[in-house]
């Protein structure tokens, strides 16, 4: 009975008895059998993950305190970019328009991508058809559709102003319009990723139990009392992933804006992600944009706190 | 056994001395069609310096920028590089571009446009030369002019004289509010507005490119255009969201245009016969001197890097390429080679195709000009994917009749001067 006291499991390493000494001086020759060939395998990945990533993230920390236009030498220069960053109007108004862009885009695909899901949640041929069809504007190269959504939004030749004309409204400068350019860039970014929120959506939906359904059924639920009752509360947990995903795309929003407006008219379009790439690849001014790379991480990381945080009261576990 | 290890030995030194002879060149610039259009010249440079192979890298200007900075980062510029006049004060002031007074020493440049070769010219040292140079005009819409009855842009119009023209060449014939043909197209881009300030004697910047400090004769020829808008002569910025700017006046929907000479090539190729035009210079305006008047050009420039091993040979090419070897036919539209010769050959004046005026760019380039370029000009001015920001944005804003002068202006500086401050 007292041969075996370790507790672990069979295997190449719990085969080692703490009461057998001989066999203890095994254990890292058995480890680095096994690890070695895992590691070897892993390289490759290890150091493109460093070259590529960590290093960079850890160099832009420290660039971020920096002035370094990339041509010229670099200077030390504190915590000037970030005072500046909190100080300029110019940082205010790009984090306004992200936090505006934020309220707009991940309520819309929310709403959008459920409904989708909740509708296509079937075994209907034409469902799987529309499930493709919806999900074909995420796999589309981003500034080709966008072309054409700059032909929708034209302000004399649009069809969406032609549509409006129709029924007597005056046209709208969509792109050009200060006031109408983020929805604008809102709309498009909404239509192009609702898709694949749905098809993540759909999953979740298809784990519930449709004898629940059934059982409500029969209890007399109506089609909205079940969608709020059960559906709703066994989608939750999907609901979640996706906000969580929703809520980090709609800070990084780039190549719509790019396409779309340039971040204008008057930068009234110009999000974070779009400010960090105009400061670092057309002014050059890496250290700044390093430093505003790590606003939006540290806007970022706050958002999925509190997202966390909030889950207890909503999700059903 | 020794006598074969000695011509052993001796082979391996020849070929070793044949390898150290072989020299390579590397050279970047941001157009792949300029490239292929410099390949037989390259072919010839190469011949004529036995042992030297020229490696070219060509790409877009959006790659090309993050690509050199990068380059200039890790020590490893290519010997040439392609220099843009409104980076090249901030390339030269990190030291990047080598000093080519020494190199030309008293070889004459006599046969280049003096004007443009002044443009490289920074702080004392001429740290780029000039390959070919550009400089905003005013289109006009001849068959347009004939039917309102109008005499032809010519050289001692006043800004009164253009808005009556403009007016006249406004035309609603449907009478729904928004005419099929403007007079005039404008907006807040440096190619369109800033002729108009230069023309008036305005500046934007002080004399050192320090600091945003907008004079009263820039204000007066903004001014100016936000009327030609606000009475209705050019469609609002905002009106013409959706339509290519260098298309606008090719289609027939604005009669006078202001922008690069490089935009000739395409509106031959839009307009073909569909209308007959031309070009003139912007006319000065009522607050210019002989002193302050001065023509909008700039120059696409050839460098050559501090980080050249080889900067005779570097500086060779330089000058090959620069120099007249590219004939006429490779300055596509209204790209003026910096080459006078060339400038000047009828190939390039294009005879038998519209304009038939083309001698007037190369007047253009006789004249005292100004670039009004600074280091970080594209963020204050607003160029590129920083185009929606800046003057350009501020300006805009008064053309779409949101914001009055005084506070576009005013938030313009503010952000100017913290861009040039930084």
């Amino acid at each position: 009975m007292s041969e075996i006291t370790s507790t672990r499991a069979p295997g190449p390493r719990g085969r080692a008895s703490v009461s057998d000494p001989a066999a203890a001086p095994a254990r890292p020759r058995s480890s680095l059998k096994t690890w070695g060939p895992a590691l070897l395998f892993l390289l490759p990945a290890i150091v493109g993950l460093l070259v590529f990533r960590l290093i960079p993230i850890g160099w832009a920390f420290v660039l971020s305190f920096t002035s370094w236009r990339i041509f010229d030498d670099i200077e030390w220069v504190g915590l000037a970019n970030y005072t500046h960053i909190l100080t300029s109007p110019l940082s205010r108004e790009v984090l306004g328009n992200t936090l505006w862009f934020t309220a707009m885009y991940v309520p819309g695909v929310m709403v959008v991508s459920v409904t989708l899901a909740v509708l296509l949640n079937n075994s209907l041929r034409s469902s799987a058809f529309f499930r493709g069809a919806f999900f074909l504007p995420y796999i589309t190269a981003t500034v080709a559709v966008t072309l054409a959504w700059r032909w929708i939004f034209s302000t004399r030749f649009g069809l969406l102003n032609h549509l409006l004309a129709q029924v007597d409204i005056d046209r709208i400068a969509w792109l050009a319009d200060p006031a109408w350019a983020l929805p604008a860039v809102a709309i498009v970014s909404v239509w192009k990723d609702a898709g694949f929120y749905m098809i993540l959506l759909i999953a979740g939906l298809q784990t519930i139990d449709p004898g629940v359904y059934e059982a409500a059924r029969v209890d007399g639920a109506r089609t909205f009392r079940r969608f709020y009752a059960i559906t709703l509360p066994l989608l939750s947990r999907s609901l979640f992933f996706v906000l969580i995903l929703a809520l980090v795309r709609s800070t990084q929003t780039f190549e719509i804006t790019y396409a779309l407006t340039n971040g204008g008219p008057n930068r009234a379009s110009t999000t974070l992600a779009f400010y960090i790439y105009q400061n670092a690849f057309v002014h050059f001014e890496m250290g700044y944009a390093s430093a505003l790379a790590y606003v939006l991480c540290f806007v970022i990381g706050l958002i999925t706190l509190l997202n966390f945080y909030l889950r207890r009261r909503w999700v059903h576990e | 056994m020794k006598k074969t290890a000695l011509c052993a030995t001796a082979l391996i030194c020849l070929a070793g001395a044949a390898v150290a002879q072989e020299t390579t060149l590397t050279y970047m610039l941001w157009s792949t069609e300029q490239a292929e259009i410099e390949q037989a010249a390259i072919a010839e440079f190469e011949a004529a310096n036995p042992g030297v192979t020229v490696e070219v890298q060509a790409m877009p200007p959006s790659d090309y920028w993050p690509r050199v900075s990068a380059l200039a980062a890790s020590g490893d510029l290519p010997d040439v590089m392609a220099m843009s006049s409104g980076f090249v004060q901030e390339w030269a002031a990190a030291g990047n571009l080598m000093d080519l007074t020494p190199l030309i020493g008293d070889t004459s440049l006599e046969g280049y446009f003096e004007s443009a070769v002044e443009i490289g010219q920074i702080d004392g040292q001429q740290v780029a030369f000039p390959q070919n140079w550009v400089a905003p005009v005013l289109y006009y819409n001849r068959t347009a002019f004939d039917a309102a009855g109008l005499d032809y842009p010519s050289a001692d119009w006043t800004w009164d004289d253009f808005r009556a023209a403009a007016e006249a060449l406004t035309i609603d014939a449907d009478g729904d509010g928004t005419p099929e043909q403007y007079g005039y197209w404008v907006y807040g881009r440096y190619a369109h507005t800033d002729p108009w300030v230069f023309r008036n004697g305005g500046r934007f910047v002080n004399e050192d490119g320090t600091a945003l400090e907008i004079n009263q004769e820039a204000v007066n020829a903004v001014a100016f255009l936000a009327s030609i808008v606000e009475d209705g002569f050019a469609p609002r910025p905002l009106e013409q969201e959706g339509i290519r700017q260098q298309d606008v006046f090719g289609m027939g929907m604005a009669a006078m245009w202001v922008d690069g000479s490089w935009n000739i090539d395409n509106s031959r190729n839009l307009i073909g016969d569909s209308f007959e035009w031309g070009i003139a210079q912007v006319p000065m305006g009522p607050d210019a001197t002989p002193e302050t008047g001065v023509a909008y050009a700039w120059a696409d420039m050839l460098a050559v890097t501090t980080d050249s091993e080889q900067t005779d040979l570097a500086w060779a090419l330089v000058q090959h390429l620069t120099g007249p070897t590219l004939s006429a036919v490779d300055f596509t539209g209204g790209k003026v080679p910096a080459w006078t010769a060339t400038a000047m050959s009828e190939e390039w004046l294009g005879r038998g195709q519209q304009p038939d005026n083309m001698e007037l760019i190369l007047e253009i380039g006789t004249q005292p000009l100004y670039t009004g370029f600074t280091p970080n000009w594209s963020a204050w001015r607003g160029y590129a994917a920083a185009g929606s920001g800046g003057l350009n944005g501020e300006l805009d804003e008064v053309f779409n009749g949101r914001k009055s002068l005084e506070d576009a202006l005013a938030a313009a500086t503010a952000y100017g001067n913290d861009i040039l401050s930084r």
